[in-house]
């Protein structure tokens, strides 16, 4: 059960990480 | 539902598709702006481009459909698509793919293999090998477009499928990969509003987050009885760790990532549509959430839908509908479960899945054929044809060989191998394209020798696996049966393996060795392609 818990949160983590990566990226890049 | 009301949607819908191809028609300029977009996409237009390219109809209601049955365990799925198809293909893959492929003024997928390793023929093997099995994938998706449509406008399948390929045939031709990307953005900006308002409804509808999922994990008594014996745990539980069950869900994780979508010419080209890294790392940002929306509520909705007919019909969603065919429990959710509106957005939602799939896939055999094959391609030092006209007409009449023949083979194929065709196709450019893809980008040394020997190792593997061995596919294909008497010419567990597993594994080794028993290639050529590797990397 509780793998399954993780994948949940995998998903929203990893999805979190493009979006922090574009958005520091997005910054230096300016 | 009310058909006035959805045909005027439908309508408007594609207006506004037709008006964005005719405004790539009237921007695109010369061949470079006909295939690769000027090298000058914006980052939210590309991400969502390569997104609803990635993204079909079949896997929203196809993967929502299996996680109804197998439950949200299969978010391990969504997760190795997000981190593998959109962080790693964009940081590590995309930026090298837009260098090499500025450097060498590359305009296709094999055209940029075929000028890594300064050698036509693996651009002209490339080339065919899309153009002769692309074809077969773009029918799957036209039939599952058509059938579609057939249900939701009455109409006979022949004409739907007559309209849905004529009007994506007109705003490719026309507006090449300029006309694809902007109805790209559109359809992947339709398909986030409605997966998004899926996600929203179906928590407002069962109660809210916690209320949901608890009532699912509630319902674990109720898993399927054949499922639950294979060492099925319910829906918001692993299966037993080496069950059968949990090896079903484990290679459906696997193979669905495919690592197949990192050399699907259709997706690789678009790395080298961007003008610098910079709108690759803004394009991760955009690329991330879109996955997300796609496959993740899939999954989530898929198996939410079971607390829903459960509280309302007292069954769960794979008795639901008939002959327990999974492809029919989301079309039966929304149906049955979401307002009026979301009704027909969500039609619309499939629609532009299905469309933005087809046009890729379209511009990818056009290009292959009046690019690769018949290869005009300039493998000359410092020749740069930005802007030659040269190659558009050619393209053109690929594109309508292409759709002429992904018409035919997907009316006339029987289903049985149209339902094969898509991991055929992922599993063949794995093996055809990936190690030589892999090799080219992150390692100096690998040479001519080493690609086309891999290559040829990775078709000759990927056919006589599909035609003779894995028995999913020869059973169907059917000429090992007629040939032996036999499904498959090996027991088991080889018979039961995909191609990809195969394939994929000997074409790379076969790569590498090869490479490290031949000469490196000379030094001015490498350089050529990695020039300005150093800053580039950095920005």
């Amino acid at each position: 059960g509780v793998s399954v818990f993780l994948a949940y949160l995998f998903c929203i983590l990893v999805t979190l990480l493009c979006v922090i990566y574009g958005a520091v990226m997005w910054n230096k890049d300016k | 539902m009310n058909l006035t009301i959805f045909i005027i949607v439908l309508v408007v819908y594609l207006l506004a598709t037709i008006f964005l191809g005719y405004l790539g028609w009237k921007r695109t300029k010369n061949a470079s702006d006909f295939m690769v977009g000027g090298r000058k996409t914006h980052p939210y237009v590309m991400a969502i481009s390569y997104g609803a390219t990635f993204i079909s109809t079949s896997a929203i209601v196809g993967f929502g459909g299996q996680a109804a049955n197998l439950g949200m365990g299969l978010l391990w799925l969504a997760f190795l698509n997000i981190l593998l198809g959109i962080f790693v293909a964009f940081i590590f893959f995309g930026k090298k793919t837009r260098l090499i492929g500025a450097n060498l003024d590359a305009h296709t997928f094999p055209e940029f293999l075929g000028k890594r390793y300064d050698s036509r023929a693996i651009q002209r093997i490339g080339g065919i090998v899309v153009f002769i099995f692309m074809p077969m994938y773009a029918g799957a998706v036209l039939i599952g477009a058509a059938r579609f449509i057939e249900e939701s406008l009455k109409l006979q399948f022949v004409w739907a499928l007559v309209i849905y390929t004529v009007i994506i045939a007109i705003y490719v031709f026309a507006g090449g990969i300029k006309g694809v990307m902007y109805t790209d953005t559109l359809q992947g900006t339709i398909m986030l509003g409605g997966m998004g308002a899926l996600l929203i409804l179906t928590y407002v509808k069962l109660g809210g987050f916690v209320s949901a999922h608890k009532a699912l994990t509630d319902l674990a008594s109720k898993f399927p009885a054949a499922l639950a014996k294979g060492g099925g745990q319910g829906w918001t539980t692993m299966p037993v760790l080496g069950s059968p069950i949990w090896w079903t869900v484990v290679s459906a994780i696997i193979l669905g990532v495919g690592i197949g979508v990192l050399a699907q010419p259709q997706l690789a080209v678009r790395f080298m549509m961007v003008k610098s890294n910079k709108e690759l790392n803004r394009a991760v940002l955009i690329g991330g959430i879109f996955i997300l929306m796609m496959t993740g509520v899939a999954f989530v909705v898929g198996a939410l839908s079971n607390v829903y007919f459960f509280r309302e019909a007292g069954k769960i969603a794979v008795d639901v509908v008939e002959k327990g065919n999974v492809d029919l429990i989301i079309p039966a959710y929304i149906n049955a479960a979401m307002p009026p509106w979301f009704v027909y957005l969500f039609m619309i939602t499939l629609l532009a899945a299905a469309m933005s799939t087809s046009s890729g896939q379209l511009h990818a055999m056009g290009t292959s054929f009046g690019r690769d094959v018949f290869s005009r391609s300039k493998y000359s030092a410092d020749y740069k044809e930005e802007k030659s006209t040269k190659g558009i007409v050619s393209t053109r009449i690929g594109i309508l060989i292409g759709v002429i023949v992904s018409f035919v083979l997907g009316y006339f194929l029987p289903i049985s191998i149209v339902a094969r065709a898509t991991s055929l196709f992922f599993g063949l450019c794995a093996a055809t394209f990936l190690p030589m893809y892999i090799l080219g980008l992150f390692w100096k040394r690998a040479n001519k020798a080493g690609a086309l020997a891999g290559m040829i190792t990775g078709i000759v593997t990927s056919v006589f696996w599909m035609f003779f061995v894995h028995e999913a596919n020869s059973k169907i294909i059917g000429i090992v049966t007629a040939m032996t008497g036999k499904t498959s010419l090996l027991g088991a567990p080889w018979k039961s393996m995909d191609s990809i597993v195969i394939a994929f594994p000997l074409a790379f080794i076969v790569t590498l060795i090869v490479t490290l028993c031949t000469k490196p290639m000379p030094k001015e050529t490498v350089d050529k392609a990695f020039k300005k590797e150093e800053i580039a990397i950095s920005k």
